[in-house]
């Protein structure tokens, strides 16, 4: 593992709960590592299985997606759907050989700006621990 | 004359020309045989039948940069793909070698594809003939056969204990060692094939163009790619510009005719929207078109589309097809 | 060659043209190996005397349906291939009154290539559960019953259990070797989108690039669309020229969908696909 290797994370937000978390954060100066670079998202569900993909074919070496709690989508729910599909994609990655530790899904809602920035820096860890995606 | 290789003695001459240039030949994949470079001679499948993809694609490989266009600092340089080093295609049978001579009408036609040309100039063909040969092929019918040396710069017969060497050019007799033996045995028969009627074919295809035949033997047609791809001799191709951070690339990718949307025009005009329009260009390519431009037949008698096709359609099928047709429209 | 399977076959078919009751029988003729089938479009009632029926028969003829629309046609499916039509029905893309369904009880199909023919079932033969076509207007040959070995995905639990640097080396060699011809995507019932993913310029996913990241993004995504729409007719393995091994994608979702959605494609044409529904209670893990 190179000495230099800070893993890039893409984050895709839902609008309505967790970037409004993230942005609690982010406002109340609570640190977390610079290392995700945020897509924000209209709902979870919106979050096709092509970008987690093309975030990986791209580089990444984590993508995190993360929604409203389910029963509280701002979409009544989309993040039932996403949490159906990114289940059986999480699996599915794995068993191509991309570490499902790389493909994380949480519930954070607009208040947990705390759980936010603490989530982000226990994933940017693990990746750090992991490696670089190219090299498995 | 010819000259003659003992096993062991092609071995050892094969491994003096990978020092210098790249060697592509046959070798075992899984359940395949490709034409691959090579690091070893031991990786050579000498007695291959028969190869899933024709060696066309190493002069026109699936998918290339052709350039590059890179900006740093206001400056702007185009970095072509150069030809890295001198190659030798080694152990490909006469139709297959038939296939490149075909493909090098339309890409070493001037001006000519500067990439194709370089490859083409600096690779030498080695070729083996066909000792035995598969129910699907039909190259004598395509102006080929089993031990045609004609295009190529040395073809090998194997014979018992090793190979007839025929040294067909300059290029060719430069390559070999010196102190190679005369062959005085026998040269063995190449064995028969199966007769297609394409001659006939040829000449009367023009008059079937809007016969109800074409949709009607589409009907099955999935218009995949494979016919095209697996053929030595097509090479229709799609060229795109992608860009990403500051450079852009020029990618050339194997394209096919059976594709919807393949002739598709900006404007949003496309002159063969249904699926016996396309089956029906890939025939007429191969057997009229190319051939008025190029006076060749599009096709090699290889018999790789024959057996690859996932669902039957058969060309020597077609053309004994088309000959009924032909028969019946003038009454005989 | 079963004759009297046949016979009834052909004597639907020819009955069905002759009283107009479709335009055209899709079913499978004798390929020009003199071995193995192909697929076969009768449209006159002389012509419904080239129909056969066997153990090479291994197309599925239902994809045919979607260049046929707005016709009424007859097509000759398999037990595998009902479900397909079942799918086609779910997903709106097939009208159930312009099929006629000439069901074939089925013993299973054998591995073939161009004249070639094997004593060996295929693979998705060997632990298909059912006999019978689950749909069709005319069954011939009668009520039929196989005896199937159970389906445990013992080839998904091989696979899964290699670790994952070794999972990793195999599927790249794997896309590595594709060549994009699409011939998967052409045979499967389940793909039918005017405008592929792979050829949708923007946003632009694929590219026409034949390489391995292109591939795997091409390969990974064609089998995730199908998830829970895939009905394992496993044509698409078949058909590939470079032999990659496409059924350990399709039926490792095959396999999941079962476990975390208690779902399998094909069977019913009334029920919602997994996708398009949800439990609000279902417990899905993103733990280890």
């Amino acid at each position: 593992m190179t000495e230099n290797y800070k893993p890039k994370v893409i984050g895709f937000l839902c609008n309505w709960c967790s970037y409004a978390g993230a942005d609690v954060a982010g406002t109340s100066r609570m640190k977390y590592p610079p290392n995700i670079r945020i897509i924000r998202v209209p709902c979870s569900g919106r979050v096709d299985p092509l970008f987690v993909l093309k975030c990986f074919q791209n580089g990444a070496d984590g993508v995190l997606i993360s929604g409203c709690h389910p029963g509280d989508c701002h979409y009544t729910d989309g993040n039932y759907h996403a949490r159906r599909r990114f289940a059986l994609l999480r699996d599915f990655l794995d068993y191509l050989g991309i570490d499902k530790k790389r493909l994380r899904v949480e519930w954070v809602s607009a208040s947990e700006g705390q759980r936010f920035a603490e989530m982000v820096s226990d994933f940017t860890a693990e990746l750090t621990k992991l490696g670089p995606r190219s090299k498995v | 004359m010819n000259l003659f290789f003992s096993k062991d003695d092609l071995s050892r001459w094969l491994d003096s020309l990978l020092l210098e240039r790249t060697v592509v030949a046959p070798v075992r994949v899984q359940e395949l045989t490709m034409f691959q470079p090579i690091s070893k001679v031991g990786e050579i499948a000498f007695d291959y039948d028969y190869t899933t993809l024709s060696p066309k694609g190493w002069f026109l490989p699936p998918s290339e940069t052709l350039f590059s266009v890179q900006r740093d600092d206001g400056q702007v340089e185009l970095v072509p793909t150069l030809v890295e080093r001198d190659a030798i295609l080694f152990g490909l049978h006469p139709c297959d070698a038939r296939g490149i001579a075909l493909m090098d009408k339309p890409f070493l036609q001037e001006p000519g594809d500067a990439l194709y040309r370089d490859r083409r100039s600096r690779t030498a063909l080695i070729g083996l003939a066909c000792r035995q040969v598969r129910p699907e092929c039909f190259c004598t019918s395509m102006g080929s056969a089993p031990d045609d040396p004609s295009d190529v710069d040395i073809l090998l017969t194997e014979v018992e204990d090793g190979y007839i060497v025929q040294v067909v050019t300059e290029k060719g007799k430069a390559l070999l060692p010196q102190g190679l033996v005369e062959y005085k045995g026998e040269v063995p028969t190449p064995p028969k094939l199966q007769v297609v009627p394409v001659k006939e074919v040829i000449s009367t295809i023009k008059e079937l163009f809007n016969d109800p035949y074409w949709e009607q033997l589409a009907d099955r047609c999935l218009h995949c790619n494979i016919c095209a791809y697996v053929c030595p001799t097509c090479y229709c191709f799609d060229m795109r510009d992608y860009s990403d951070k500051g450079k852009v690339e020029r990618v050339r990718s194997w394209e096919s005719c059976q594709s919807s949307g393949f002739s598709l025009t900006a404007g949003g005009y496309d002159p063969r929207t249904t699926k016996g329009e396309r089956l029906r260009q890939r025939f007429y390519h191969k057997f009229l078109y190319f051939p008025e431009q190029f006076q060749d037949v599009a096709c090699v008698g290889c018999g790789r589309c024959v057996r690859d096709c996932p669902v039957n359609i058969d060309i020597r099928e077609v053309i004994s097809d088309l000959k009924q047709l032909m028969e019946a429209k003038s009454g005989s | 060659m079963d004759m009297e399977l046949i016979q009834q076959i052909r004597d639907k078919a020819r009955n069905l043209l002759e009283e107009g009751t479709v335009e055209g029988i899709i079913g499978y003729e004798r390929a020009s190996d003199g071995v193995t089938a192909r697929p076969f479009f009768a449209y006159e009632p002389p012509a419904a005397e080239r129909l056969i029926f066997d153990e090479t028969c291994t197309h599925n003829l239902v994809k045919y349906l979607l260049d046929k629309k707005g016709k009424k046609m007859a097509v000759v499916v398999k037990p595998c291939d009902s479900r397909a039509i079942n799918l086609l029905l779910n997903e709106g893309q097939i009208e159930r009154d312009k099929v006629f369904i000439i069901g074939v009880g089925c013993p299973g199909i054998v591995e073939t290539s161009w004249n070639y023919k094997s004593e060996t079932l295929q693979k998705r033969c060997r632990s298909c559960q059912l006999s019978s076509p689950l749909v069709y207007d005319f069954l011939a040959g009668g009520e039929f019953e196989r005896q199937a070995e159970e389906e445990t995905y013992s080839d998904i639990a091989e696979a899964e259990a290699e670790s994952l640097a070794n999972r990793r080396e195999f599927w790249q060699e794997q896309f590595g070797r594709c060549i994009r011809c699409y011939a998967c995507r052409q045979v499967c019932p389940g793909c039918y989108c005017p405008v592929c993913f792979a050829e949708q310029l923007e946003p632009l996913w694929v590219g026409i690039r034949i390489a391995p990241e292109e591939n795997e993004l091409w390969q990974t995504m064609r089998s995730f669309h199908l998830a829970g729409r895939c009905v394992g007719c496993n044509e698409c393995e078949r058909v590939c020229p470079v032999d990659i091994p496409l059924s350990l994608l399709n039926r490792k979702l095959e396999k999941d969908v079962k476990e975390l959605f208690a779902f399998q494609a094909g069977l019913d044409p009334e029920e919602p696909p997994p996708f398009a529904t949800f439990k609000k209670e279902e417990k899905l893990e993103f733990g280890e």
